[in-house]
């Protein structure tokens, strides 16, 4: 068995703030009492800091240029063969009473999601000791378990099924599709399971520890966690309390229930509807939404009829009207009804199905009949379960914890990410601010600077975009130009029969750099990073239409965008030149 | 679940070197708060340390016949169960004064307990200072009803040595102010309390970023020692604002932006050189070197403005013009010393006051304990003799043991006399602390051990702090006299030079005397010249008769 030992500063004469010119050591070494650690220069003289006790150094908390202080921790080491009896400790050693810490760590990340992984795995790749506290069985949150990825599965699926029905035009006929729902099933959960176990390795091979549980923050330094087990988040009672120096909120969303939805199993949320019970006749979703859109378009391709309510003007807001109308084309055939400017006013359940009255200007006047009924009208933070007020950290009234460029909260060391900090509610986003935290934590000076964040609908066609959007940039008053290249005339969109999509491109007009795009077809969500990269790197028109793309492919209509955006395209019909 | 925790000796009034003389713990034992862990006894009275944690002792690190000061170490503890000591070490109380005038020096609450919060307030406490406890307070800048943000400056203190401004850890409403100008604080002492507010916390990056303070990175410095829960401090260090607004503007890439915040450059104000003005990696570092450089610059330029030196520029010569050179980089310390040097000279009015001292006894005398001593394995040094006979001068002239502070005069009423010590690296001046107090033996054995730390370059800044007076001996080498710089804020430095044998009247007939030169430096604001003179010829009074050393 062995200890750790903190090495610290020792008494300097009062001096604070005083600079790290020199580190002698790093973790690793083998160094014994007396050994020098670092170098300091007071405003007086260079000293070296020799090491208390010998060992190997585990850790190491000053870099060259820090400032220290007496009492400071210079480094960890582990004292080697000191032969520490689990008896030892037995003198007064009375079971540690409620209130004391179970668990020490430097860093503590509630919440196991996309950016709570990954902000943990960083921190410990950083040299801190952490500690996920996460309510489910396994990591990797709502995107991994029950969002992004099982959701892909299915759409997968149902693409392809959509895709087969249409090659009685190319000359190959498939039969009708027979659906095996419980295989269905199966096959996504194998997609997530993979993941979720890959997951699990590199937590333990980061020696990253994982507390099942509901974490509730006791004070600035504490977390007590309501240990749960089985299949759910079911508390068993058992409480542990970690005690941490810094840590990160990553405790996400749920889904917004509606208050005078009733309790019945054919009512679901995103969750529910990826459990895929059944294929029902009709259904209705309520709220559209890139989610409702995509559960749409699943149940649409194992055969159910679709219904879509929407409060606002516009379904899959947030996108450029003309993306959404090639997608509304492509996709009118799924529904009996898209109710704009409508809303759901009654819900009723009876054993031959839930009755839904709409209220609102394409709202039909009778009550509606539907078999299974989706609530998708969006997700909101939880920011109030997480007793974040007892560490003193602001929440407001929705739910939301407001954070620095840093991600720091009002609380200096407990920094927030995620669903939580805000919009958009995206996992690449959540695992992006995952990592400045992590690193700010660690003393790295990170701060979030990406200055655009990916959208993508992984309907049927896909929707991507990033940046500044056309609408945005009018409201905003930016004088952006648009270059638009039509997929009709791209060979292989063609040939891929989408030739209905398009790709454009937005450039500011007085700086001609790329501020905005966005796609509509297959893949958009794969092709969407080009225009990501090109936009953080403030790429041109030329940087982007000189650069060669592979012919034939969807992605070179990026670069025909661009060229179509100086008129000079030679794949359009002649353009007028800038 | 236990945890080590180091039991450490409270602020005893600034006393050094204080004797154990007596030790109630063992490894082993099981102490609990406030039990005595041993006695101290300084020359005006006993106290017993209590311990400030509860739990089990498992290495005492200090014996009966020790001498201790304020932050040794007194003995690791383990601590188990319950979160010890609730309450901030009792002050000044639990130091208990057994002898009449004990100065009851207020002891500092070294728990910086961490925010019980209840809902949502936080209270906000002096950070680690430094060991400095009772730091005024000249400063407050937030009142109750404020809303501070991350890192606002709270209040500022003023020590001896800086003022330093203590930021936000946590930002909210103000509900409650604690300090008031003029008072003293110490580390763990409450500041105020808030209470978190939505969008009190830094800005969301909204169109408007009016994102305040980049600052420091949060050292995430390790907490408080003792109160292991203690949130981490932020160095009380800002850094220039950098104008969000501009920054996400600036036509940079993902990389050179992270360059950016790591050097804490403000991106919005780069030019770039690259293709189509976009800033590359080597725009932000030339952009550092240019700021870097800028104070240096502004610096030389000679506008007349009265305060500060209208000096000319260095002069540049190209040396090599004439023949052959070589350069080398000035040592550390001699870059450090040099800074002070040059301060202390055109800042102090120096005088120097030139004298002899007849030395014919007191080397005899030396050289006869020489041989005694021989055996002890003891050198009897010269130096040890100045020390101590400046030590009497500075008793009878205390305005020589003194510094001053504005308008101030600091008297002392302790006598550390500083010694230059010349070493490879460059000179350095160790300090007998408590000279009056000390034998000539142990004076010489101390210098000794003080100079072969420098010369291994191991001494520790507290051996050079706190001097009275400055000596520096150059008696080994050669010379008849020099002006010696005064080494601030002391007011005097004495110069010794090579002893000579040099014929005296003794009345009757010239007689062979040993004499050394005695040159004494004197910051003449403080001292006049009758006053050095003075100085001088009881000093060489005390040097050539040192039976008056006892007196």
């Amino acid at each position: 068995m062995s200890k750790v030992i903190e090495l610290k500063v020792p008494e300097i004469g009062g001096h604070t703030g005083v600079s790290v010119i020199e580190v002698f050591v790093a973790p690793g070494d083998a160094i014994g009492a007396g050994d020098s650690l670092i170098m300091l220069e007071t405003d007086k003289a260079t000293m070296d800091v020799p090491a208390e006790a010998g060992g190997v150094l585990r850790a190491l908390k000053v870099a060259v240029g820090d400032k220290v202080s007496a009492g400071d921790v210079i480094a960890l080491v582990e004292a080697a063969g000191e032969p520490v009896q689990p008896a030892a400790a037995a003198p007064a050693a009375a079971p540690a009473p409620s209130g004391d810490a179970d668990i020490e760590c430097d860093m503590l990340v509630l919440g196991g999601g996309p950016g709570g992984y990954s902000a943990a795995f960083r921190a410990a790749d950083l040299g801190l000791k952490t500690v996920i506290v996460e309510r489910y069985g396994t990591l990797g949150g709502v995107c991994l378990n029950v969002g992004c990825i099982p959701s892909k599965a299915l759409l997968h699926v149902a693409a392809v099924i959509e895709e087969a029905s249409h090659f009685a035009d190319c000359g190959v006929a498939f039969g009708a599709p027979q659906v095996d729902l419980s295989a269905l099933r199966a096959h996504k959960e194998k997609v997530v399971g993979k993941l979720t176990g890959g997951l699990a390795g590199m937590a333990k091979a980061r020696a990253v520890e994982v507390v099942r549980g509901n974490g509730r923050f006791v004070d600035a330094n504490h977390l007590e966690v309501s240990l749960t087990a089985g299949e759910g988040k079911d508390e068993t009672g058992e409480r542990r309390v970690i005690r941490f120096r810094q840590a990160i909120i990553a405790a996400g969303s749920q889904p917004v229930a509606l208050p005078f939805m009733p309790s019945d199993p054919r009512i679901v949320d995103s969750t529910g509807a990826l459990e895929l019970r059944e294929v029902p006749g009709r259904m209705l979703v309520i709220g559209g939404g890139i989610i409702g859109l995509e559960m749409a378009t699943v149940y649409s391709a194992l055969g159910a009829r679709i219904d879509v309510v929407e409060m606002a003007d516009t379904l899959m807001a947030g996108a450029d009207a003309d993306l959404v109308k090639v997608w509304e084309k492509r996709n009118a055939r799924r529904f009996d009804r898209v109710m704009l400017r409508t809303r759901t006013v009654g819900v009723t359940c009876r054993p031959d199905g839930v009755m839904v009255k709409f209220e609102g200007e394409q709202a039909p006047e009778s009550e509606q009949k539907y078999d299974l009924v989706l609530v998708a009208v969006g997700r909101r933070p939880n920011g109030k379960l997480i007793g974040a007020e007892n560490a003193g950290v602001a929440v407001d009234e929705r739910g939301f914890i407001a954070v620095d460029r840093q991600q720091r909260t009002n609380v200096g060391h407990i920094f927030a990410i995620g669903d939580i900090v805000g919009q958009p509610m995206l996992a690449h986003k959540g695992v992006h601010e995952g990592h400045v935290a992590a690193e700010v934590a660690a003393g790295h000076k990170r701060y979030f600077d990406a200055r655009v964040i990916p959208s993508v609908a992984y309907t049927e066609p896909e929707v991507a975009w990033v940046g500044l959007t056309e609408r945005e940039a009018k409201a905003q008053g930016i004088r952006v130009g648009v270059g638009k290249f039509p997929w009709a005339a791209s060979g292989r969109a063609i040939a891929n029969g989408c030739d209905y999509g398009f790709s454009k491109l937005l450039f500011d007009e007085e700086t001609r750099r790329v501020v905005g795009g966005a796609i509509v077809g297959p893949n958009a969500g794969d092709m969407i990073g080009e225009v990501a990269l090109a936009i953080e790197m403030g790429c041109d028109p030329d940087d982007i239409g000189k650069t060669i793309h592979p012919h034939p492919t969807l992605g070179e209509s990026l670069g025909m965008a661009a060229e179509a955006f100086d008129g000079h395209c030679t794949d359009l019909p002649p353009q007028k030149k800038r | 679940m236990s945890e080590m925790i180091e039991l450490k000796v409270p602020d005893i009034g600034g006393h050094d070197g204080v004797d154990v003389i007596e030790v109630f713990i063992k490894p082993g034992d099981t102490v609990a708060v406030d039990d005595s862990l041993l006695t101290l006894e300084t020359d005006k009275a006993t106290m017993e340390v209590p311990a400030d944690k509860a739990g089990v002792v498992r290495e005492v690190r200090v014996a009966v016949g020790g001498k201790v000061s304020q932050g040794d170490v007194i003995a690791l503890l383990e601590v188990t169960g319950a979160v010890a000591a609730p309450a901030a070490a009792k002050p000044a109380a639990a130091v208990q004064a057994e002898a009449a005038p004990a100065p009851a020096p207020a002891a500092v609450p070294v728990a910086a307990q961490a925010p019980v919060a209840a809902t949502g307030r936080v209270e906000l406490r002096v950070p680690d200072i430094g060991g400095h406890a009772g730091v005024d307070v000249i400063e407050v800048a937030i009142a109750p009803g404020a809303v501070v943000a991350l890192d606002d400056t709270l209040i500022t203190l003023e020590t001896d040595k800086a003022t330093m401004d203590v930021p936000a850890v946590a930002a909210g409403r103000v509900l409650e102010v604690a300090v008031k100008v003029g008072d003293k604080v110490a580390q763990g002492d409450l500041i105020a309390v808030v209470e978190a507010v939505a969008g009190a916390s830094a800005a969301q990056p909204a169109p408007q970023p009016a994102v305040p303070a980049p600052a420091p990175a949060p050292t995430p410095a390790p907490a408080a020692p003792v109160a292991q829960a203690a949130a981490p401090v932020a160095a009380p260090v800002k850094a220039a604002a950098v104008d969000e607004a501009g920054f996400v503007k600036a036509h940079a890439g993902p990389s050179v932006r992270k360059l950016a915040r790591e050097l804490g450059v403000d991106l919005g104000r780069v030019p770039g050189s690259g293709r189509k003005g976009r800033i590359t990696d080597e725009d932000v570092k030339a952009w550092v070197k240019a700021v870097l450089a800028a104070p240096a610059q502004a610096a030389v330029p000679a506008a007349p403005s009265g305060a500060g030196l209208d000096l000319l520029p260095w002069p540049k010569v190209d040396f090599a013009k004439f023949g052959p050179i070589k350069t080398e980089p000035l040592s550390r310390i001699k870059k450090l010393s040099g800074a002070n040097l040059a301060r202390n000279w055109v800042m102090i009015p120096h005088v120097t006051q030139f004298d002899e001292a007849d030395i014919t006894e007191m080397e005899a005398f030396r050289k006869s304990m020489g041989e005694e001593l021989k055996a002890d394995g003891v050198k009897l040094t010269p130096l040890a003799f100045l020390v101590k006979a400046v030590v009497a001068a500075l008793k009878k002239y205390p305005q020589f043991n003194a510094s001053l502070d504005g308008d101030q005069l600091v008297l002392k009423e302790y006598y550390h006399v500083g010694f230059a010590a010349d070493t490879p690296n460059g000179l350095v001046v160790p300090v007998v602390r408590d000279a009056d107090k000390k034998s000539l033996i142990e004076i010489a054995q101390e210098t000794s051990l003080l100079a072969k730390k420098a010369r291994d370059g191991k001494l520790l800044p507290t051996d050079m702090q706190g001097g009275c007076f400055s000596i520096s001996s150059l008696g080994g080498i050669g010379g008849t006299a020099f002006t010696p710089i005064i080494n601030a804020p002391e007011v005097a430095i004495l110069g010794v030079s090579k002893s000579e044998i040099k014929p005296k009247w003794d009345g009757q007939a010239f007689a062979p005397r040993l004499m050394l030169p005695l040159s004494l430096s004197y910051d003449h604001r403080v001292i006049d010249g009758a006053a050095a003179a003075r100085f001088t010829s009881y000093l060489a009074q005390v040097l050539a008769d040192i039976r008056r050393l006892m007196l």
